[in-house]
């Protein structure tokens, strides 16, 4: 019931999944589209034209603000983008593309974004993972626990790096105190100056303001497994690992399938807290493909090739959301 | 005989289960601290003189509290503009999008056309590109138009990123609206859209909340366009006023840290108590929370 909306959504993206699935959707029946009942029928026939009427006003608002801007950055990317004169923009063909190819930094971002978005699922993920299995079980004051692992993913970005910068103060941070407690640690390392430490941070402030958000999708996929099969494998004499790998791990795989390829997107947008925590730095040792695109365009007032990178960067979250919408069709299907 | 080998089964399956259940209630209780452990910081940070807090190594727990850093904080700064120019944004963005989601939503719920598959995957789209590409060539458009420094032309772009997630909310809340209920309208000679404005709408208040909340705190939280788009002081919000008190000499540690609780407090107790819808949102329907 709860995944039927997005069924008939996707049913009509990927059409196979129409075939088997027809009976589930026809039970509760798409109002509109009755097949029996002439009010129905007499009813689309009189408002065909208003969908799209309504449709209309969204997608012209999108489309000024977010198609437009991608398409004119496209344009942009082919040009010599003259912000600050009345001079007229000159065509340079595909040169800031052949720059963007020849430029070490462009690909050292993309194996940064690589390893920033593949490092985020897997911490991110699990930890969320964990927290769920943990979560999972009946015990006292739950919601209160519950209500406590989300604060993180309420907080809004920017007083999130506020809290993080303070806590990794090389001289007053509360974290070298913790940092210290391990055997060989005698100074208080410089957390945000130190290549590796610095992705290490990043990722780990990315992930602890994510988790909670996939801990709660993998809770809600933990209680939809089946209790029966749980309680027949224990009579067979299965232990808690086989329990495990055999049914909860394949009664939640889809769900799982399914955040990694969101919080790929999700950490593959990620701006404000790499932004706010290094700006990039150290020497580009945590500038993704967005940061740099950011300070190509505003901080070496380099549009025209911050376009072309832009567009390198449009092409990837084209790819991911395709991958998105195919991972969430079959879901679907599998739900329906 | 049997009887003491069931009772001793029994003896050992209860202390498996409590050694268990203990096991169960340290790694709750580690792992709620550990995650909370930042923002406790923040609070303790916030709420001690900074003669406690600059010393190292820093005591874990408050050694004194004082409330004072808060009226420091408005007095010393111009945290209370920072505050409503948050605001103004926040409410266009959020009367803005609400209106379009009410429109999106429904027809996205409820009315059957050809395109409306297309409409979907192009909303699903428009909210997983970064920011950051939308950015430059918008900063380029305002800046010929003379856009840029207008807190309104900022609330229309953080409304149009609100915007997709919103309508996947409402969606969901729309189609949860039993059918019969519906016929029932029809049958009594309801008009489709008045239908659906006397009976999905207030039957779908909560998700209606919801919907509003995200597209308030999207734009009370957004700190890229505001940045970039708003360059004059006087209309800096106070997402972009936070950062910058970093590098004000003459900011204590705790007025610094009593900013950041003044300006979350809000989007933590809405997000909070909204999670259910806004997570059915982010992933566009195939959950809920």
């Amino acid at each position: 019931m709860a995944r039927r909306g997005w069924w008939r959504f996707a049913s009509r993206v990927v059409p196979f999944t129409m075939r088997d699935g027809m009976g589930a959707a026809a039970a509760r029946g798409p109002l509109f589209m009755t097949k029996s009942g002439p009010i129905s029928r007499m009813k689309q026939r009189r408002t065909h034209f208003l969908p799209y009427l309504l449709a209309l006003p969204i997608i012209l608002y999108e489309t000024i603000f977010l198609v437009s801007p991608i398409a004119q950055g496209i344009y942009g990317s082919f040009t010599n983008i003259q912000l600050a004169s009345n001079r007229p923009t000159i065509w340079v063909g595909l040169a800031n593309y052949a720059r963007m190819f020849a430029d070490a930094e462009f690909w050292s971002s993309l194996r940064v974004t690589a390893t920033f978005t593949v490092l985020v699922i897997v911490v991110a993920l699990g930890a969320g993972l964990l927290t769920a299995l943990l979560f999972n079980r009946p015990f006292r004051f739950r919601p209160l626990a519950r209500a406590l692992l989300m604060i993180p993913w309420a907080f809004p970005e920017v007083p999130v790096t506020m809290i993080f910068i303070w806590i990794l103060n090389p001289q007053f941070g509360v974290v070298n105190v913790l940092a210290r407690m391990i055997p060989g640690v005698t100074d208080n390392p410089q957390w945000l100056q130190v290549p590796e430490l610095a992705m290490a941070w990043v990722v780990l402030i990315a992930s602890w303001k994510a988790f909670p958000f996939y801990s709660l999708v993998i809770l809600a996929a933990l209680q939809s497994v089946s209790q029966e099969l749980y309680d027949a494998a224990k009579v067979d004499g299965a232990n808690t690992l086989q329990l495990f790998q055999n049914i909860t791990l394949p009664g939640i795989a889809t769900t799982l399938e399914l955040l990694v390829v969101l919080a790929s997107i999700f950490s593959f947008k990620q701006f404000s807290i790499v932004f706010l925590m290094t700006g990039g730095g150290p020497v580009g040792a945590t500038e993704t493909i967005v940061m740099r695109i950011y300070n190509a365009a505003f901080r070496f007032y380099d549009y025209s090739y911050a376009a072309a990178m832009g567009v390198a960067g449009f092409l990837i979250s084209l790819t991911i959301a395709i991958i998105f919408i195919t991972v969430q069709a079959r879901r679907a299907r599998e739900f329906a | 005989m049997t009887s003491t080998v069931s009772t001793q089964l029994v003896r050992y399956t209860r202390a498996r289960d409590t050694v268990g259940r203990t096991l169960l209630y340290i790694a709750i209780i580690a792992v709620t601290l550990v995650t909370i452990f930042p923002i406790y910081w923040m609070l303790v940070s916030t709420l001690q003189p900074n003669s406690y807090t600059l010393h190292y190594p820093p005591p874990f727990f408050p050694q004194e509290i004082r409330f004072a850093q808060f009226g420091e904080l408005f007095a010393g700064h111009p945290v209370a503009n920072w505050l409503k120019n948050s605001f103004l944004i926040a409410l266009m963005s959020m009367l803005l999008c609400t209106a379009l989601t009410v429109v999106g939503a429904y027809t996205l719920s409820s009315l059957r056309w050809r395109g409306r598959s297309a409409f979907g995957l192009f909303l699903l789209v428009t909210q997983m590109l970064p920011e950051v590409l939308v950015l430059i060539p918008l900063y380029i458009m305002y800046s010929r138009l003379d856009l840029l420094n207008q807190l309104p032309t900022l609330s229309v772009v953080d409304a149009a990123f609100a915007l997709p997630i919103c309508i996947w909310i409402l969606k969901g809340v729309f189609d949860s609206v039993p059918p019969e209920v519906l016929d029932a309208a029809l049958v009594d000679g309801c008009s489709e859209l008045s239908t659906a404005w006397r009976i999905v709408l207030p039957l779908s208040t909560p998700g209606l909340v919801a919907v509003a909340v995200v597209a308030f705190f999207a734009g009370w939280n957004e700190y890229l366009y505001a940045s970039i788009l708003l360059g004059s002081t006087e209309l800096m919000p106070a997402s972009v006023g936070l950062t910058t008190l970093k590098g004000l000499s003459g900011v204590q540690v705790e007025q610094y840290m009593a900013a950041g609780m003044v300006f979350s407090i809000l989007p933590v107790v809405f997000y909070l108590s909204m999670q259910r819808y806004i997570i059915s949102g982010l992933t566009a329907g195939a959950v809920k929370g």
